[in-house]
């Protein structure tokens, strides 16, 4: 069953890449009609993936296998040929990824009204760097992940560099440094497993790695080895996610991007790497995984705990949500380590939720930016009297953030702290520590920006008008739809994890 | 499905969302909204509560969330205990908002106050039916928010902004006890389901280390949310919220959600002896504790939230020493007579704009009706023979002593003595002697805020007659939950006697020091005493510099860790690159005897090194 569904749906963004190539430049306004558009056909068609979704089979679905590249290399001892295809395929996790991006996109889009100049550009960028994202969550090999992986990064650099706040070309570098180095252990690790197994399809790799051990170690494949490349890979995604010391890079681009950017960045790219831990850590290598989940848990705690206790003492909103970034993918992290049903489900939950509160909340900020030319939360106070709707749903996303229940951010934090208390009770509990934070730096910066006497200069700001705050609008409905009635992401999510389970005998 | 019992909490949620949405357009009509759908709740809340006399319970769920195999659901539960909450929270809020609508007549934010008081309604009414923990937790937590907004709600005024932030926060140090405490249970039993951990227990499948802890760890989010010591300095900084608001959430509903809470769960405490002991001496301490704090605090509205942290201490203690009725009775006459005091106060406060007692008195003969219902709810909560209170409080210390923990009986004593005394130290400096207010002109409260107190008055007096020694009628009632052993003491006849000699004794203090001057007041007589009195035994300063404090310097630290270790080594990494590409650049200079010479060396180096492989120096 070959359907070209999911081709279609990575590449939709070039229609809008073309359209805009014959706006002339100075045509401001058309330029961001067109790029807002063309995020609409991605969106029309994650939406087809994901009510063609069949979510009662835990098999691959869209499958699209065509033969790409083909080389033959005689000296290696496995001589043979080597073939490379073009496969793309979704699991109930990419479907909600694909979904994910692409809304968050669209809504990104509309944020990016308040970028001023050199509009082409940007939106030639910020479509290309859609397909990069489509195509990362849809690949089902190595190789396609890997470009599209690298097709993500370049767009990126450009869009800080260039239409970022005033440190934005050192954000920009820093971002690429760390990415380069992060893609390039990606990349060796992703070289050895091929020349090793001789397959680049994600399914074969899994299916290839869960040989016995003694079959393994004698393909030179042994458990060592395989903890290497596990290590590696936790290294390179990492970087992405990130996890703590590797997360200055990110800290810059938050502060430095447009905030249109950020949500894409917080939103999207970051939880680039906990897919990539699901997908390649826990999927190629399970029973590595379970030898290091401790220390894995470990660091999830330290994320959460460390992001957590700086973002008390930040003064700028935008960096306490960067290290609120850091702390909350502790709570991938601790899922993940878990190795719990309930965790992994957590983790998952937690990559989704984290997207659409941080897009919500960095909506926001651009928002306020764009009134009061300030995100320090010194200069804004009592805006809650001038843009009392604003500060409402600022006050809705601070919450979200803290793990209110009845919004999403609640059943990923319960469901991670459910798994690692069955299995690490002793580290859980010291996490726990990080929900009273959590509720600590968040009310402190939230409530400081929207109560309080309104500082002077800002008692003239006028509130958004209606089509402004759609977006946050829309993010606000999913965050609590998802807090509400979570059978909507774990009924897609379940098999998936199931069958990432199997393997290895899970318990709750 | 029975629509009539969800329907109970989901009235008010549509109110909040009606509210939110219209309200702008609604105006003062929202309050008609909102009390009418209250209503609603109130109706359907006495209908179902009628089903529960001899009605087995009722329960219906529906799956939430898979995880693996297990399948969380919500729904709804109704036993004996709740259908009472039920009638109590609804009946409550009710009147409150009907109260609301004259109270706050000219504020311009008038219908989000009413929607924030219609989530507040839906969430505790949703607590009060959730067949499970997960489902409680989750109403417990917006219980709070609903709290937090209300606090907050006068957002310009920056104690408003902190008083919402703190209480958010105490409860929720408490709540994260309490969350830890369902997932330990949670494991334990395989299910969050109430029924499913009683009959684990009852069974004996829970060994008694983990029923102890896990108990322990729920009573600390009752600790959070009922303002019990050592997490009770966020609710009287509470009173930063309308009076309204203090009425219905930080005086008759959401923070005794704390002692129903330990009620819901009573079968789990019952069963370790260690837990029971530790709700009691807690519940106890917090009842003395707080009652000295109120004998000199100036604010009327502090006076009775020290006085509500107190009063729960009680209703804690009765429950830590199996005086399950008593607990509930309390709660239930305390409901009446707190809201009473407090929606009295607020009229008080209508009329003279101020909060301080100091500056208020003989207000008597100029409010009809607010200040002999102050009187009644004053008599109430003091334990005056034949009002509400008098039986519930006599319940209490009955249970106490029977339970044999005689220290805390006598401490319960004494905080009655104390609880007569500042109740009229406040009656008699707000209602009699000269007037020290500036408001001259003071008026009697709108009909539509006396109404609600004349309600609240009348149930302050009979309220106590469900359950005296001769009609035991809640004694029978509770007595229906399959899972509780009601344990009925002997009643001790001099404890009556007791108590009403000490509270008329209080009452009779306060009038020699306050209406006759006869004594000294002790602030004269004691002045360094009610100096940390008048401070909370410096409990916020303490906290202040110990754990605000500490918490912003390990911040810091950090902070400063992140700033200039993890990037002074990346700075470090990259500046070594760099160095090493300047100076190789450098050797790059085009002359060719540094080319010729480095390329000699590199051919010496090479060969040494092929030198060494081979083996030749060896």
């Amino acid at each position: 069953m070959d359907s070209i569904l999911l081709s279609a749906l990575v590449f939709s963004p070039i229609v809008g890449i073309l359209v805009l190539l014959f706006v002339p430049k100075a045509e401001e306004a058309a330029i961001k009609g067109v790029g807002f558009l063309a995020t609409l056909l991605p969106l029309a068609l994650a939406f087809i993936v994901y009510f063609g979704f069949d979510n009662t089979k835990e098999t691959l679905q869209f499958i699209e296998q065509h033969k790409w590249i083909d080389f033959n290399l005689q000296s290696l001892q496995n001589g043979g040929d080597f073939t490379v295809s073009y496969e793309l395929g979704v699991n109930g996790l990419s479907v909600l990824l694909l979904l994910l991006t692409a809304i968050v996109s669209t809504l990104a889009a509309a944020a990016s009204v308040w970028i001023k100049d050199q509009t082409k550009g940007y939106f030639l960028l910020f479509l290309l760097l859609e397909i990069g994202m489509l195509g990362v969550f849809a690949s089902q090999n190595l190789l396609l992940f890997f470009i599209f992986f690298e097709i993500t990064l370049i767009p990126t650099f450009f869009l800080i560099g260039k239409w970022g706040y005033l440190d934005k070309e050192k954000a920009a570098f820093s971002f690429l440094i760390y990415n380069g180095l992060g893609s390039a252990i990606l990349l060796i690790v992703f070289i050895i497993l091929y020349m090793k197994t001789g397959t680049m399809n994600f399914t074969g790799l899994s299916a290839f790695l869960s040989q016995s051990p003694e079959m393994l170690e004698r393909m030179y494949i042994g458990d060592n080895f395989r903890l290497g490349l596990l290590i590696a890979l936790l290294v390179a995604l990492g970087v992405k996610l990130p996890i703590v010391p590797l997360h200055s890079w990110m800290l810059q681009v938050h502060v430095q991007a447009p905030p249109s950017i950020v949500m894409i960045h917080s939103g999207i790219l970051l939880k680039i790497g906990a897919y990539g831990l699901y997908q390649f850590g826990l999927g190629f290598f399970p029973g590595e995984f379970e030898k290091i989940a401790f220390w894995i848990a470990l660091l999830g705690v330290i994320n959460l705990l460390y992001g957590a206790f700086i973002a008390f003492v930040q003064i700028d909103f935008k960096k306490v949500l960067a290290y609120s970034s850091v702390s909350h993918m502790g709570i991938v992290l601790i899922g993940l380590g878990s190795l719990t049903d309930a965790g992994v489900q957590g983790a998952m939950f937690q990559v989704i939720s984290h997207g659409l509160i941080s897009a919500l909340l960095f909506f926001l900020v651009g928002l306020m930016y764009q009134r009061t030319g300030t995100s320090l939360i010194t200069h804004l106070g009592g805006i809650s009297r001038v843009m009392p709707i604003t500060a409402g749903f600022l006050l809705a996303g601070g919450l979200a953030s803290l793990g209110l229940p009845g919004m999403s951010g609640f059943v990923s934090e319960f469901m991670a702290f459910l798994g690692l208390f069955k299995v690490m009770p002793a580290l859980a509990a010291i996490g726990t520590l990080g929900i009273i934070l959590t509720a600590v730096y968040m009310l402190r910066a939230v409530l400081a920006i929207t109560f309080g006497e309104t500082i002077e200069p800002l008692t003239k700001i006028k509130e958004a008008r209606f089509v402004e705050w759609i977006p946050a609008l829309v993010l606000t409905l999913l965050i609590v739809l998802i807090g509400v009635y979570p059978a909507v992401l774990s009924d897609m999510l379940q098999l998936t994890i199931n069958a990432m389970m199997a393997g290895r005998g899970a318990v709750v | 499905m029975n629509p009539i019992i969800w329907l109970i909490p989901v009235l008010p949620l549509l109110s909040f969302v009606l509210l939110l949405l219209f309200g702008r357009r609604l105006k003062e009509a929202s309050a008609v909204v909102g009390s009418l759908l209250t209503l609603g709740s109130l109706i359907l809340s006495v209908v179902v509560f009628m089903g529960q006399w001899g009605g087995a319970s009722v329960k219906q769920t529906a799956e939430w969330l898979a995880i693996g195999d297990t399948v969380l659901t919500v729904g709804y539960e109704i036993n004996p205990l709740n259908a009472l909450m039920l009638v109590i929270v609804s009946f409550v809020s009710f009147l409150i908002q009907v109260y609301s609508k004259g109270y706050m007549h000219d504020d311009d934010r008038f219908p989000v106050f009413f929607a924030y008081l219609g989530l507040f309604t839906f969430a505790m009414l949703g607590l009060v039916i959730s067949p499970n923990l997960l489902q409680l937790y989750i109403f417990w937590e917006l219980v709070g928010v609903g709290s937090f907004l209300l606090i907050g709600y006068y957002f310009y005024k920056s104690e408003a902004r902190e008083a919402a932030k703190k209480a958010f926060i105490m409860t929720r140090i408490g709540d994260v006890g309490l969350f830890i405490g369902i997932i330990l249970l949670f494991w334990q039993v395989g299910s969050f389901e109430l029924d499913a951990i009683f009959d684990a227990v009852t069974a004996g499948d829970i060994s008694q280390g983990w029923i102890t802890l896990t108990a322990i760890l729920i009573f600390v989010g009752a600790i959070g949310k009922s303002g019990q010591f050592p997490l009770h300095t966020w609710l009287p900084d509470a009173m930063e919220g309308p009076t309204p608001v203090s009425a219905l959430i930080h005086a008759a509903t959401m923070v005794a959600a704390g002692v129903y809470l330990v009620a819901a769960m009573f079968p789990l405490f019952e069963a370790s002896e260690a837990a029971l002991t530790t709700v009691a001496v807690v519940g106890g301490f917090t009842a003395i504790f707080a009652a000295t704090i109120g004998l000199a605090q100036a604010d009327i509205k502090r006076v009775l939230a020290y006085s509500t942290v107190s009063q729960l201490g009680y209703m804690m203690l009765a429950l830590g020493s199996s005086g399950y009725v008593a607990g509930i009775f309390h709660l239930t006459t305390h409901a009446f007579f707190k809201a009473l005091l407090f929606l009295a106060a607020g009229s008080v406060i209508h009329a003279v704009h101020t909060q301080n007692i100091h500056e208020m008195g003989g207000l008597w003969k100029k409010m009809k009706w607010t200040a002999p219902l102050f009187l009644i709810g004053a008599m109430a909560i003091s334990g005056v023979p034949l009002l509400s209170g008098f039986f519930s409080k006599d319940e209490i210390l009955a249970a106490t002593y029977a339970d044999g923990r005689f220290g805390l009986f006598w401490i319960a004593v004494i905080a009655t003595f104390l609880t007569a005394f500042y109740m009229f130290r406040l009656f008699f400096l707000v209602f009699t002697g000269e007037s020290q207010g500036k408001v001259k002109k003071v008026q009697e409260s709108p009909g539509v805020m006396v109404f609600p107190m004349v309600v609240l008055g009348i149930l302050a007096v009979i309220a106590g007659y469900i359950n005296t020694p001769v009609t035991p009628i809640l004694d029978d009632y509770l007595a229906q939950n399959p899972y509780l052993e009601i344990h009925h003491h002997e009643s001790y006849w001099w404890i009556p006697i007791v108590a009403t000699v000490v509270s008329l004794f209080g009452i009779f203090m306060a009038w020699l020091v306050y209406a006759k001057k006869k004594v000294k007041r002790l602030s004269e007589a004691s002045p360094d005493f009610h100096f940390i009195l008048l401070n909370k035994y410096f409990i916020d300063e303490t906290y202040d510099y110990s754990f605000v404090k500490g918490t912003r310097g390990f911040s810091y630290f950090w902070y400063y860790i992140d700033r200039f270790v993890v990037e002074g080594v990346i700075q470090l990494v990259t500046g070594a690159v760099g160095w090493i590409s300047k100076t190789s650049s450098k050797a790059h200079n085009g002359q060719v005897q540094l080319y010729g010479s480095v390329a000699f060396a590199g051919m010496a180096v090479l060969l040494l090194i092929v030198a060494w492989l081979g083996g030749y120096l060896t």
